[in-house]
């Protein structure tokens, strides 16, 4: 079976900077895999390209086996833009007969509703939603060809916190359906919640990828944390990845907590404070894109 | 494409403002100024060149402000991100622009119909039945000039100023092209300047059909507005795509 999602060499540049190098990603089907970074780190150049919303400067991308824009008319595909929005003057239900009228085997229309949650607002005018239901209302467009791959570019940005909530299970519930979803996202507590993958893109490049636990494990998942005001030196010590903190609280992220420890107390008579603790997704993406973001 | 086309012309039908500018306002000045200008001279053949001639103005300037007002909306679906919306749904770009554009042309009938009704029944011009056709018809042909010259600003103007260019491009059109007041009574300089809007030649286009003038210049110059806007509107389309959110 062909991926959902295959991206090779992908390269995208704006005038001089270059946002996406040569990035290769391949998403199977029925995967649900969070793009984690920070704003700029090329996530949302990699899904606008894989979209087929610009040419990028090298590089392919197959949606479903097909060229974008033909996995996109064909249904294939439902995607949530990061400056989507909807028609004005409209209707809600006027706007989701419209787009689900262009697909041959579109969602029934009751269940989209009940589904994406949007009941009782198919009768309220665009300009009078809510910025969570605005994005309930963009989903439903985006599943309205019952599409197998969803694309979605920080999807809970508009949205107060129980409506991340309710979309999130939404999203669970649609990858237990079987739909293949992917999506970007600086709140990794977003991609640890839905995420069975995660893929962390910092400067235009994937830096690392595995499951959340893999992504924690590959720091080694500890961090040593102490009252310091001095921190020469402490980037040599063993087992030692970053070092981080701020004022007199420093923090270690470590591959090996013991041995860090030992060098700590042979060469520190006293460690204020001292905490030795598991590393937060947070804390491993911090590492991984370099520790001072 | 039907559907397409029912919903973009709901949508435009929504908005009171535009049917109150594009419709009952023109509607309304030919009574005016009709009963103004035309109440003032003596014979019943003078009442008709005044009648007539405010008429065909008031077509034109209704069927340039409709025009105008039903694409120059396209900037506000780019702004929304409703353009970039349906890049990600199957309503293909061209097919919106096309939509848009017969959007246009349609709704330039209400006004120019409804203007010539109120100059029939209420001013009571008088016309044979092929001219009233006629008059219509080359009108409504001739506002593929200003449909044009709407999707190049629509496509090339932000949110704001394509906002602001609706009431102000229609006003201006109209005033300087003599809709409201007759270019006959203009200084010498303005009327020059008269002489190279769409609007003015878009009215003579009116009365070439009705007999108050040469047709064929009016038919050529609207024809070469109509070409050179929509030139300049396919080459902002190609810079900068439908999608594009800025830029």
């Amino acid at each position: 079976m062909t991926p959902a999602l295959e991206i090779r060499g992908l390269t995208v540049r704006y005038g001089g900077t270059t946002a996406v190098h040569d990035l290769d990603l391949t998403i199977a089907r029925g995967e649900t895999v969070a793009l984690l970074g920070t704003n700029g780190a090329g996530k949302s150049s990699t899904v606008n390209a894989a979209l087929g919303l610009f040419r990028p400067a090298a590089g392919t991308v197959q949606l479903l086996g097909r060229e974008p824009l033909a996995a996109v008319r064909s249904g294939g595909v439902g995607a949530m833009l990061q400056h989507g929005g909807l028609p004005s003057e409209s209707r809600v239900g006027e706007v989701l007969r419209l787009v689900a009228g262009r697909y041959a085997d579109p969602w029934p229309m009751a269940d989209l509703v009940a589904t994406t949650g949007i009941d009782g607002l198919l009768d309220r005018r665009t300009e009078q939603l809510s910025g969570g239901q605005r994005q309930r209302v963009l989903l439903a467009l985006a599943l309205a060809g019952t599409p197998p791959l969803l694309v979605l570019d920080e999807p809970t940005s508009a949205m107060d916190v129980e409506g991340r909530q309710a979309f999130w299970t939404t999203m669970r519930d649609l990858a237990d359906r079987g739909h293949t979803v992917v999506f970007a996202t600086h709140h990794l507590a977003e991609a640890d919640a839905v995420a069975d993958r995660v893929v962390v893109v910092d400067g235009g490049r994937v830096v690392a990828d595995g499951s959340s636990a893999q992504i924690k494990s590959r720091i080694a998942g500890r961090t040593v944390r102490f009252g310091c005001t001095d921190r020469t030196g402490l980037d040599q010590l063993p087992g030692v990845t970053a070092v981080r903190g701020t004022g007199d609280l420093v923090e270690l992220a470590t591959t090996d907590a013991e041995a860090t420890l030992r060098a700590l107390l042979a060469t520190h008579d006293r460690l204020p404070d001292l905490e030795v603790a598991g590393a937060s997704l947070e804390q491993a993406f911090l590492t991984l894109t370099g520790g001072t973001k | 494409m039907t559907d397409l086309l029912t919903f973009q012309l709901r949508r435009v039908l929504r908005s009171w403002e535009y049917l109150f500018f594009t419709v009952v306002l023109p509607a309304l000045f030919t009574v005016f100024f009709t009963k103004v200008f035309g109440g003032q001279v003596s014979s019943g053949a003078e009442y008709q060149d005044y009648a007539r001639t405010y008429m065909v103005s008031m077509m034109a300037y209704g069927g340039l402000g409709a025009a105008l007002g039903a694409t120059i909306r396209l900037s506000f679906d780019r702004a929304s991100g409703w353009l970039r919306q349906l890049r990600v749904l199957p309503v293909p770009g061209r097919e919106v622009v096309v939509v848009d554009i017969a959007v246009g042309m349609l709704l330039v009938l209400p006004s120019l119909v409804v203007v010539a009704l109120v100059g029939r029944f209420v001013n009571d011009v008088q016309l044979s039945l092929g001219t009233w056709v006629s008059l219509v018809g080359a009108l409504w042909i001739g506002s593929a000039a200003f449909v044009a010259l709407g999707m190049l600003l629509g496509l090339a103007l932000e949110q704001k100023a394509a906002g602001a260019a609706m009431g102000i491009v229609s006003t201006v059109l109209a005033a300087l092209g003599g809709l409201w007041i007759p270019v006959e009574v203009f200084p010498a300089g303005f009327r020059t300047v008269s002489q190279l809007t769409p609007s003015y030649w878009y009215a003579g286009l009116g009365r070439g059909v009705v007999g108050d003038g040469a047709l064929a210049v009016p038919v050529l110059v609207l024809a070469g507005f109509a070409v050179a806007f929509a030139l300049a509107a396919l080459a902002v389309g190609a810079r900068r795509p439908l999608h594009a959110v800025a830029g």
